[in-house]
């Protein structure tokens, strides 16, 4: 976090983006942070495309299973059943 | 984001009811646990062995693990962190033949000063709006639905996380694209949640700035 506590800057905002999504800014922290979101309107966009970011990073399509992998691992999965 | 706490308890449900049915042999229940955990154990396991080919392996053979174990697992952690520490330790043993891994506790992230944003975007610390924008970001709000979420743009950001260092890439499968929270990756890969947090935020800010680059052209 910056030195002082009642001020952050646009540079300073960038980096603490993560933590403040996962709630890891001090109450203070996240006041002081919000505040700045408040009044500039560059980061507010930053932080916007951050969160576009994280949500389209989850929609990525997802890895198929190989075919063989997973004909094994159901077989493996009758045996276990019988066991 | 936010929302780990008031998610635990449904997503805590929803593992109780998964792990009851494969347990009682339901095939499908197996199958859809294995399509929804394989990206981020190909990630996670692509971060201790060389080829994918080799990570598929290891996916393989922690899953014939985790059949073996189910007997007896207690839940004293929640599966997908008991499925994905089954996972690293058999990639580590596997890494370890294979010469190659990444140990996440001898990263020293913060060693290293890896700005988010190219610092040439901002003004000098000193003077009238110090390390303040020079130029605005641009606004992604007003970018048409279907051009945030159209392939073209998912193709990007795909490839934008394949390029990223291993220990980058596991941290960021595991959170954004299996879900998991930040404590389930510090359990799983035996990382600080300072380190955990710092490789999130490398991970995101270079997929970020791919994303700009595409977008804004």
């Amino acid at each position: 976090m910056a030195e002082s506590t009642d001020h952050v800057t646009c540079q300073e905002v960038v980096e603490l983006v993560t933590e403040y999504f996962d709630g890891a800014l001090t109450a203070d922290e996240a006041e002081v942070f919000e505040q700045h979101l408040n009044f500039c309107e560059g980061c507010e966009w930053y932080v916007d495309q951050m969160r576009t970011t994280v949500s389209t990073v989850g929609h990525i399509p997802e890895e198929k299973v190989p075919p063989e992998m997973r004909d094994r691992l159901m077989a493996a999965f009758r045996d276990w059943r019988q066991s | 984001m936010q929302e780990d706490a008031g998610t635990a308890a449904g997503a805590a449900d929803e593992e109780a009811e998964v792990l009851a049915r494969v347990r009682a042999g339901d095939e499908r229940a197996l199958a859809s646990l294995v399509e929804s955990y394989h990206p981020a154990m190909l990630g996670v396991a692509r971060t201790y062995v060389k080829s994918r080919d080799v990570a598929e392996e290891v996916v393989q053979e922690a899953w014939l693990g985790v059949l073996k174990g189910l007997d007896r697992f207690e839940r004293r952690s929640s599966l997908k962190t008991w499925i994905l520490r089954i996972l690293v330790n058999t990639a580590k043993t596997r890494g370890g033949r294979e010469a190659r891994s990444v140990p996440f506790s001898s990263l020293a992230p913060a060693d290293e000063h890896e700005p988010a944003v190219d610092p040439e975007r901002f003004r000098p610390p000193a003077g009238a709006f110090a390390s303040h924008w020079s130029a605005y970001p641009s606004d992604w709000g007003a970018q048409p639905e279907e051009g945030l979420l159209g392939r073209e743009t998912v193709d990007v950001v795909k490839r934008a996380v394949e390029a990223l260092p291993a220990s980058q890439r596991a941290v960021i499968a595991m959170r954004d694209i299996a879900g998991c929270t930040a404590q389930e990756v510090c359990d799983v890969v035996d990382v600080s949640a300072g380190n955990q947090r710092v490789l999130l935020h490398r991970a995101r800010s270079t997929v970020r700035a791919a994303l700009e680059r595409h977008l804004d052209g």
